[in-house]
């Protein structure tokens, strides 16, 4: 038997209480006031009682205990989780999270395909957007960077040549550097940055309005109509941005190796000397591939993210980390099979 | 067996989230033309029934045939194809939100006639006038309101003609006028089309006016518990917790 009594306040702190066995009887003795504390504190404690007696109690709080248990549906219990049991299904999550990630990569390539043969439904009225929001729209925060990191070599640069007396070589470092490593790659991360993130929440936005359900069930593919023409534009936009990181790059090197110990016709006759047609197709290649790599990211994750806000939010971080470290592991990649062929 | 009229079979149905099943043994046959709904409270899988029969999400076990088309076991092609043969009213009606109405209703038929443009805009129109929204098809869907959203829904819903119309709640949340005149747009489908309608609805009187049949899902047994024609529901020896849904929601 469990019997109440005083002033019951959400305001005040409710008592803990143990209710083993199958039978309880509640009753009430000197109860004060009550709020919503003490319909929900009976509710939470005695719900899984099977036979509780509630008969003793002031009608209006019978009414509202039975109104909770009338209104409650039949879920199955909660089960908390033990540490085996979590790592068990972070294996399982993590199994499907990839099943999904190749699947998303297998539906991408076959969508290409079908587009190259005419069999795909792409809406190519977004191309001409993707491309501008891809490429030119992000063409000042390329040019500020590139910029920054072809000053920030040529200074480290001619700090430990300066020690060799080889300042001249400065401009080879700083143009090498651009046109095969730095201008991809910062071009790479720049589009996880803005690109990536932006697919990301417009696909989970259009996931948690149902839109994309809404193109399946017109009989039309959302990585199709959707991805496909978003991937083609950041594909084609990354290369040249990367061409453009790597020239004002290479001005980045000039201002500063200028303002030092170098003369223009110096720098730019090293410049010349160094950039070669294979070093120039080394960053290029890369940088097509960055460019795959950021639009993919975004819009697998985009397409992925639950149906919440906090899903898109995810979904936006998750493919700049993603997008990031796929870059890397392909730029590492790209490093060892460069030196192995001798490119 | 799935004779040629049946529209819509259901074989053995099991439906879920991920693999965990919220209702299993379904089973029914729809005719063509006929309008189905799908009753049953809040929370049972009503819309999760709705994506399995129309192909959106796979089916735990059981199989659905869509105008002789098991979606599940389809390839692409054929299973595109189908689905341009239905159209699909979602509980938020998933507009297109960069597009105006008109946009978002010419978008299924610039992708699949051939039809030139002034031609399609003009279907357009219509199908947005059949919902009472001609005035509004310059508007994008986040100037107007919820019911105007679920016309604009529907009228995307209806803009290849399909031979069968899914409707997720159409008359949630509208005043009984509009909600009126979305019955007799269905209605009106069904007479001038031939067009098969599943619906699901909580709004008895409604169903009562339009539905040829009543699918009512159990939630404590996790299976349909009946499948008649609504008026059945009413009769006092009915399926108690089927007619029971049926009386309160009219009360209410």
């Amino acid at each position: 038997m469990v019997t109440l009594g005083g002033v019951w306040s959400l305001h005040e702190e409710l008592p803990d209480i143990i209710v083993k066995g199958d039978k309880v009887q509640v009753r009430a003795e000197d109860l004060g006031d009550f709020d919503s504390s003490l319909p929900s504190w009976l509710y939470g404690n005695f719900k899984n009682i099977r036979q509780i007696d509630l008969g003793s109690l002031p009608p209006r709080l019978q009414a509202l205990v039975q109104l909770a248990e009338k209104a409650s549906v039949n879920e199955s219990p909660s089960t908390e989780n033990n540490v085996l049991e979590r790592f068990g299904n972070w294996g399982v999550d993590s199994s499907s999270s990839w099943s999904r990630a190749f699947d998303h990569i297998g539906n991408t390539a076959l969508g290409f395909i079908r587009s190259v043969f005419g069999r795909a439904k792409v809406n190519w009225s977004d191309l001409p957007l993707q491309l501008q929001t891809a490429g030119v729209d992000a063409l000042p925060i390329v040019a500020l960077l590139g910029f920054l990191t072809g000053l920030i070599m040529a200074y480290v640069g001619l700090i430990q040549l300066r020690q060799l007396g080889a300042t001249v070589y400065v401009a080879n470092l700083v143009s090498l550097a651009m046109t095969r490593e730095m201008g991809a790659l910062m071009t790479g991360i720049i589009a996880c940055g803005r690109t990536s993130t932006s697919f990301a929440s417009q696909l989970g936005s259009m996931n948690v309005s149902q839109e994309t359900d809404a193109l399946r069930a017109l009989g039309l593919n959302p990585i199709e109509y959707l991805a496909i023409p978003r991937i083609i534009a950041v594909t084609l936009m990354i290369p040249l941005l990367a061409m453009f990181a790597t020239f004002i790059g290479v001005l980045g090197g000039m201002v500063v190796a200028c303002a030092g110990d170098l003369s223009v016709e110096q720098y730019l006759t090293q410049v010349i000397l160094a950039i070669t047609f294979k070093s120039f197709l080394v960053g290029f290649i890369k940088s097509i591939a960055f460019g795959f790599i950021a639009a993919w990211a975004g819009c697998y994750r985009g397409s992925v993210a639950h149906r919440s806000a906090l899903g898109v939010g995810e979904a936006a971080t998750s493919a700049a980390v993603l997008g990031i470290t796929l870059i890397v592991i392909a730029d590492a990649i790209f490093a060892v099979l460069f030196n192995l062929f001798k490119f | 067996m799935s004779t040629k009229e049946d529209i819509l079979v259901s074989d053995n149905l099991s439906i879920g989230h991920g693999s965990k099943a919220i209702m299993d043994r379904i089973s029914f046959r729809l005719a063509a033309g006929k309008i189905l709904a799908v009753v049953g409270p809040s929370g049972c899988g009503k819309s999760t029934l709705m994506r399995a029969l129309s192909g959106l999400d796979e089916p735990l076990a059981g199989k659905s045939m869509l105008m002789g088309v098991d979606l599940s076991r389809a390839d692409q092609a054929l299973r595109e194809a189908t689905l341009r043969r239905l159209g699909f009213l979602f509980q938020g009606a998933a507009l297109f939100s960069s597009l105006t109405l008109r946009e978002n209703v010419e978008m299924p038929m610039r992708e699949f006639l051939r039809a030139p443009k002034r031609e399609i805009r003009q279907l357009a129109e219509y199908k947005l006038a059949l919902v009472g929204l001609a005035d509004a098809m310059e508007k994008l869907p986040s100037e107007i309101s919820g019911g105007m959203m679920k016309r604009a829904g529907i009228a995307r819903a209806m803009a290849l003609d399909p031979e069968i119309i899914f409707l997720d709640e159409p008359s949630a949340g509208l005043d009984p006028v509009t909600s009126g005149r979305i019955d007799e747009l269905i209605l009106k489908l069904r007479e001038s089309f031939g067009t098969t309608i599943v619906l699901v609805s909580h709004e008895v009187p409604s169903i009562l006016r339009t539905a040829d049949f009543c699918v009512y899902l159990d939630p404590d047994t996790g299976t349909m518990s009946a499948y008649a024609p609504p008026r059945d529901f009413l009769r006092p020896d009915f399926t108690p917790k089927a007619h029971a849904f049926f009386t309160q929601a009219s009360l209410t």
